[in-house]
Parts: structure tokens; C-alpha cells; sequence
């Protein structure tokens, strides 16, 4: 055993430092691996677009993926590394929709030739942005009840229906989209993931607003919307298989969650350092210390975690039941954190621009907010992270019985 | 022992839940967080007409002369409607210390004003350190000739922007100890020297900066003792505490509401998520939470009325709730999912205040503090 990192990880983690380093303004308080500032404000979004044409200049946006469709051919290690400097240093960019989200990994694992050939470079020169449509109004936990339409109609599919909470998709380029194409089946046997040009005729999108007051989310209609049958990703009515390898990529976002909010726990610290209160700086109170370090100590054992599921990918193993175990671990210990910063400022605490939007600081209003209002929107922008990209009771089950064995809840009778 | 409420409490209760349905929908909930006022002057009017905002006070200035019990069924009614609006700034810090302290003269010139709902009042307390203790009480007041002289900031100050009368608490004496030499005033809102703006909150209330440059104010608008406030502070800090804890009771008893209604509603998996073991579990610590908290909020506010010392009643509620009301929005969140966390979606709204509650007039932490102190520790 050797939990070391060798000479060469670590020399491409300085390397990757040093980028960010020398792209990134001194002041760059960060975004969040959710990409929602990037995806909710014009101004953080056009730096978001300049950092990825950036990235991809490096050969950093796909470093994994085969050399003939754009990539390096790199080993995994040094994306993960990639993952966890840009994720620490919260830079803009990185699109998480084709890289953490798995579309360019799916289509990569399912696609056909022409469809890898089509989608996976511009990618990776880091031209397009993509997004996910799985959710429904009726189609949340139980994703299998989703009933937007394709049918096939000679050469087009004809998709009809709804999708929400689609991160991203006012930004995307294109989305792999979850169709229910065989209404006969089973409810889980009838679907399909089709590729869809965002741009189509017939697709209208609102956006939803976040109580954090982001609008990164949309809700996405389509009426009659045509895609060409060879956007069709995998086996027809084979969706199911592919949904549970797109959960489990979705799933290794709790690594993400983790090392992002290293970054606020340090800025916490940073503040206890140095602000003073009747003369006592807030890092000599013991309550404080006590708080700062059992969430240290939260953050490290789930980091720790995050590293043997990294390992574990990296050697091929089953790594279902960790992911699951990260994501929950990840959404919940960011809620925690967001607590304990509201505690630390207190009264300053609920002060802060909106959507946490430091570029939009008003002189009088955010006037008094501490660390850029920052632990009041974490406070809220957090609630979701133990409800999106599937919920936390969903990865406890999963946990439950494809991890532990345990026998699944009963179904009810059919009426 | 008999735990019941009277009939006029019950009547109360009933008419304050009719009112507030009709008269303080969700849509003007959320305009008045844009608001730069914060409150409908009608519908103050109106709670003024119905005796709501003169309930404690007695009858001789206009009010009802109600209890502190009856003015908790009001609030977490209130609360349950997320009424916006100045009512405990005005009640509770302005109005009832100058009822327990102020002269004939000073309650004879504002608390029928306040009754009839054309006076609005805040207290000014804290400053830029934040904090509910004596030693933060930094702004001084020197006397000049008939007046006493003020200036320096004052934050989070409730409702100032929009206030008639702020009782200011200053320093006017540097002593041993820093709880001596603490005055109040009742300061005119209009005085030349004030200037006051609105911070952006979680919950969109109207919390101020609230600056003073000089601001004369006669030593006849002194509330209580020179240099002996501090004691009346620690009196406010209670009864503030207090009201906001009835406000978030009624906002934690309709969020288990609404959540038990959606559990019943929300169909996954070919059935009601609430038959669910894990979301009926989650429902259940909520019930714990909601139900704990209402009888010990019920009996620090019977214990006030009836005149019993009740410090540590009234830290109990307050620490408990400040983090019950915040674990009950938060697994209401997790059972609506997606829908809750949107702006157009109630919930949304009780989660903000969740958090907004528990900071005012003390978090969990420091009504511990108090705990402890009543233990003897």
C-alpha cells in the first residue's frame, strides 16, 4: 500500500496549478462544480466560455478520450487530478454536462462510429456545451415514468412532451434526451436516449429560478420536434442499461462536492483568523475551533473516501455502491458546511448579493456582506444537493441493495 | 394543570388564520421582499382597526390589554402566513418597553398613536460587532445642555427606514462594568442626522444601516434610568426572543402541514411517496420538532404573562426552536425534492425565514450561553 502520489501526479498537479494560477484573476472567488453562476449570469458565463477554449488549447477537456475523436489518450489519474485542482481553485469552464455529467463518456461507450465522429471533438476543442434531459413532473425518483414521446416516423423521430429541471439547457448546444419509445412496455423497457439539437424547431424552454435566486435550471417542451433516427444512442427501447452507467458518472460529482467546499471551509478559517470580536479573534473560541475542526475532519475522511473510489475506478472495480456512498456523503457534508458558515458570521451572515453573485455586489445593500455573501448562498443553493442528480434516499437504496445485498421494498399490486 | 387555551384565544386564533388567508396571499408576501417599505399601509390600518396592533397595551392608550399568551396566537399565526411587516418591531421592541418603562407623558404621546396603527417603532441595539452583549454598546451619547448628542452606526436595525420612533441604546458612561452606563432613547425617526438604508437579507425583511451624525435628542425622550439600560435590554432580548419564536412556531406547523399534504399527493413508484417508510420517518421527527416546540413556546409565554421569572424558559425555546424550524424546512425540502426549492414554490419562502428567525435576538448559541448561566455554570 502507498497513499503517495508519484513524481509524475505530482508534477502535473503544479502544472495545473500554475495554469490556473497565471488564467485565473487573484481575486477569483470560484463557482461551483454545479456550473449554475456560469449557467445564470451573462458575465460569469462569457468568462466561463474564454476559460474553456482555454482548457481545450491544453488538452485538457477530454485528456482521456482516444486521439482519433480529439483527446490524449491519457491515463485517468490525470484527469482526476485536473478534476480536483480546477474544482479547488473553483475555475469556470469545465463543462460538467459533457465531462462529470457523462454525455461524452456515454457516446464514447455507446454511440456508433459516426455519432462519436460527429459530437466527441468539438468537445473537446471545447466548442459546445451539453446537457442531460431525464427529469419529468412525474418522472423524478422514478425516472422510469417518463413520458416524453419519440416515435419513429420514417427517418425522424417525433418527440413530443415535457422535461424539467434541465441544468444547462439554455446554454447547450445539445442534450442526451431520455424518450419513452415503446408505450406497450414495461415501464423501464420502452425507453430511449436520443441526441438532440437544442436549436431544433419546436423546443421552447423557461427558465426555472432557484430560491437561491439562480436561474440555471429550465423547464423544456417540444412539440413536435424531429431528430434524425441516427441520433438514437444505443439499442432502441435499451436505455435502462445506459441510465444506470449516467447515474453512477452523475454520482462521482460527490467527489466534486467535497473538494469544492475545502475551498469555504480554508475561507472560514481564513475569517476566524482575522476577525476579532471584543478584542478576541473568533479562532481563539472554543466552540469555533471545535466546529471548524470536526468539519475538518468530516471533509478529510470523505475526501479519503473520494480517493478510494478514485483508485477503484481507476482499477475497473464496482464502484456503484462508493459513488453512491460519495454523493450522499457530498450533498449532505455542503449543507453542513453552509450551517456551520451561518453560525460563524451570525447576523452577518444572511447578508449577500443575489444568486451569491459577487460581480453584482450593490454598495449599499451587500454593503456589510462578509466573504462576498457567500455562506448565505451556499445556505441556500445547497438544499439541492441532496436532491439533484438523484436524491439521497434513491442512493441509499441503491446502496441497500446493490451494495449490501438487502432484498427490495415490495412492490404494490398492480390495479 | 389545564393545558386548553380560553375560548377568546381559540377566537382569536380562528379569526387571525381567516384574516390573514384572505388578506396576506403569497404573491404580496413575495412583492413586499422587493418592496422598498416592506408592509401594505392598508392592511396595517386594518390590524390596527381589528385591535391587533394595540393587543398588549391597556385599554387607557387604545390597546386591548391582552397578555403576552394571546399575542403568541397572533404571531404564529402570523408567522404561518409569513405576514411581512413591522409588527414585533413596532410591538414588542418599541411599544411594550415604553409601557414598562417610559413616563405617563412618553406613553400618553405614542402608545395610542401605535394602537391606531399611525406609529411605527424599532429599537436600535446592535452595532457593527454584531452582537447582543453590553460590551457592543459603543455608540455614545454626551450630554449638550437640554439634549443628549448621538453618533456612530447601528446595523440590523428592524423597520428603522420606515420607523416613527427609535428607542437608540447608547453609552453614557464608561464604568467597570460594560453593562453600566447603557441609556435608552426615544429617538424621532425624522431627526435632522439620521440616514438609514435597507441591507439585502435571506429573507427579504427590511433590516437597516441605520446612521446617526450628530442627532440631538431631548433628555426628556430618556426611557427609564440613565446609565441603568442594560437591565431593560436583557428584558427586550426576551420578549423579542420570545415573539419570534411563537412567528416560527406557525411557520414550522404549516410547513409539517404542507408536507404531510404533498406526501399524500406526490404519486412515484406507482404509489403516494408518504407510504414510504423512510419519508413517514422523516415526517415523524418533524411532528417531534413541531409538537416539542409548541407546548414549551406556550408555557415561557404563560409564565411571562403571569409575572414568573422565566429567563431560562424563554432561552429554551428560542435555542430549540432556532434549530428546530430549521430542520423542519430543510427535510421538507428534501421530501417535496425539486418542486420546493424553486422560487415560485411556498416552501422556499419558510426556509429563508427559517434561517432570518434564528439569528434574531439570538441564535441557538447564545440562548445556551443563557442556559448555562441559568445552571449555574
Amino acid at each position: 500500500m502507498d497513499f503517495r502520489f508519484t513524481d509524475e501526479e505530482e508534477a502535473f498537479r503544479k502544472e495545473v496549478r500554475d495554469f490556473f494560477e497565471k488564467e485565473l484573476p487573484p481575486d477569483w472567488p470560484g463557482v461551483d462544480p454545479d456550473m449554475y453562476h456560469e449557467d445564470s449570469f451573462e458575465e460569469i458565463h462569457q468568462v466561463s466560455q474564454e476559460m474553456q477554449r482555454k482548457l481545450a488549447a491544453k488538452g485538457w477537456l477530454g485528456l482521456t478520450w482516444p486521439k482519433k475523436y480529439g483527446g490524449q489518450e491519457a491515463p485517468l489519474w490525470k484527469q482526476m487530478i485536473l478534476e480536483e485542482v480546477l474544482t479547488y481553485r473553483g475555475a469556470p469552464g469545465y463543462d460538467a454536462y459533457s465531462f462529470l455529467g457523462g454525455c461524452g463518456d456515454l457516446i464514447l461507450e455507446f454511440g456508433t462510429e459516426e455519432q462519436r465522429q460527429k459530437f466527441i471533438p468539438p468537445m473537446c476543442r471545447g466548442e459546445v456545451k451539453w446537457a442531460t434531459g431525464m427529469s419529468e413532473p412525474n418522472a423524478g425518483s422514478d425516472l422510469a415514468n417518463l413520458q416524453l414521446r419519440a416515435d419513429l416516423q420514417g427517418d425522424y423521430f417525433i418527440l413530443n412532451g415535457q422535461k424539467t429541471w434541465q441544468s444547462a439547457a439554455h446554454h447547450a448546444d445539445y442534450g442526451l434526451v431520455y424518450c419513452r419509445t415503446d408505450p406497450e412496455a414495461r415501464k423501464h423497457r420502452g425507453i430511449s436516449i436520443i441526441i438532440v439539437d437544442y436549436k431544433s424547431p419546436g423546443i421552447t424552454m423557461s427558465r426555472i429560478v432557484h430560491m437561491s435566486e439562480l436561474g440555471a435550471f429550465n423547464e423544456m417542451f417540444y412539440d413536435n420536434v424531429k431528430v434524425p433516427k441516427e441520433n438514437l444512442l444505443g439499442e432502441l427501447n435499451g436505455a435502462w442499461g445506459l441510465v444506470m452507467a449516467a447515474l453512477s458518472h452523475e454520482r462521482t460529482y460527490g467527489v466534486q462536492l467535497i473538494v469544492n467546499i475545502k475551498r469555504d471551509l480554508d475561507l472560514l478559517v481564513q475569517y476566524c483568523k482575522e476577525t476579532r470580536v471584543n478584542g478576541q479573534p473568533l479562532a481563539k473560541n472554543a466552540l469555533i475551533r471545535n466546529e471548524l475542526a470536526d468539519m475538518a475532519i468530516q471533509l478529510e475522511v470523505a475526501r479519503t473516501l473520494g480517493y478510494k473510489l478514485n483508485w477503484m475506478a481507476l482499477k475497473g472495480l464496482n464502484v456503484i455502491t462508493t459513488a453512491n456512498q460519495m454523493k450522499i456523503l457530498g450533498g449532505i457534508l455542503t449543507q453542513k458546511l453552509a450551517i456551520l458558515g451561518m453560525q460563524i458570521l451570525g447576523l452577518y451572515g444572511q447578508l449577500g448579493p443575489a444568486g451569491g453573485n459577487w460581480r453584482q455586489m450593490d454598495e449599499k445593500k451587500d454593503k456589510w456582506a462578509k466573504l462576498g455573501g457567500r455562506m448565505k448562498h451556499l445556505y441556500l443553493s445547497t438544499v439541492c444537493n441532496t436532491i439533484a442528480g438523484g436524491t439521497t434516499e434513491v442512493a441509499r437504496n441503491a446502496i441497500a441493495t446493490m451494495g449490501l445485498g438487502l432484498p427490495r421494498e415490495p412492490r404494490p399490486e398492480k390495479k | 394543570m389545564d393545558l386548553s387555551f380560553s375560548e377568546e384565544q381559540e377566537m382569536l386564533w380562528k379569526s387571525a388564520r381567516d384574516f390573514l388567508a384572505n388578506k396576506c396571499p403569497k404573491t404580496m408576501v413575495r412583492e413586499m421582499e422587493e418592496d422598498e417599505k416592506g408592509y401594505v399601509p392598508e392592511l396595517w390600518k386594518e390590524m390596527a382597526d381589528l385591535g391587533w396592533i394595540g393587543l398588549p397595551f391597556p385599554e387607557k392608550y387604545g390597546g386591548g390589554g391582552f397578555s403576552f399568551l394571546d399575542l403568541v396566537v397572533l404571531l404564529e399565526e402570523m408567522g404561518r402566513a409569513c405576514l411581512p411587516g413591522p409588527f414585533i418591531s413596532t410591538v414588542v421592541l418599541g411599544g411594550l418597553p415604553i409601557l414598562e418603562w417610559g413616563t405617563e407623558e412618553q406613553k400618553q404621546n405614542i402608545l395610542p398613536q401605535v394602537c391606531e396603527g399611525k406609529a411605527i417603532l424599532t429599537l436600535a441595539l446592535t452595532e457593527p460587532s454584531a452582537r447582543y452583549d453590553a460590551a457592543s454598546i459603543q455608540i455614545k451619547a454626551t450630554p449638550e445642555g437640554d439634549n443628549y448628542v448621538i453618533s456612530g452606526t447601528k446595523l440590523f436595525v428592524h423597520d428603522a427606514h420606515i420607523a416613527d420612533s427609535i428607542i437608540v441604546v447608547a453609552r453614557t458612561a464608561e464604568k467597570a462594568s460594560p453593562e453600566e452606563g447603557i441609556t435608552l432613547f426615544i429617538v424621532d425617526g425624522k431627526s435632522p442626522g439620521i440616514s438609514t438604508f435597507v441591507l439585502r437579507t435571506i429573507a427579504g425583511d427590511k433590516q437597516c444601516e441605520l446612521t446617526m451624525d450628530k442627532v440631538k435628542v431631548p433628555k426628556a425622550n430618556i426611557l427609564g434610568k440613565v446609565d441603568q439600560g442594560w437591565g431593560m435590554i436583557k428584558k427586550i432580548v426576551e420578549w423579542a426572543a420570545l415573539a419570534k419564536s411563537a412567528e416560527m412556531m406557525g411557520g414550522a406547523q404549516q410547513v409539517l402541514e404542507m408536507t404531510i399534504d404533498y406526501a399524500k399527493e406526490r404519486v412515484q413508484f406507482d404509489r403516494p411517496i408518504g407510504s414510504f417508510q423512510i419519508i413517514q420517518h422523516y415526517l415523524a421527527d418533524m411532528s417531534i420538532d413541531v409538537d416539542s416546540s409548541r407546548v414549551s413556546l406556550h408555557k415561557a409565554a404563560w409564565m411571562l404573562g403571569e409575572g414568573i421569572p422565566c429567563t431560562k424558559e424563554i432561552s429554551v425555546i428560542k435555542g430549540w426552536i432556532s434549530e428546530a424550524y430549521r430542520r423542519v424546512t430543510a427535510q421538507a425540502h428534501q421530501i417535496h425534492g425539486a418542486i420546493g426549492f424553486t422560487k415560485d414554490h411556498d416552501l422556499e419562502l419558510y426556509f429563508r425565514r427559517a434561517k432570518a428567525g434564528e439569528l434574531f435576538f439570538g441564535d441557538a448559541d447564545f440562548h445556551r450561553e443563557i442556559v448555562a448561566q441559568q445552571l449555574g455554570l
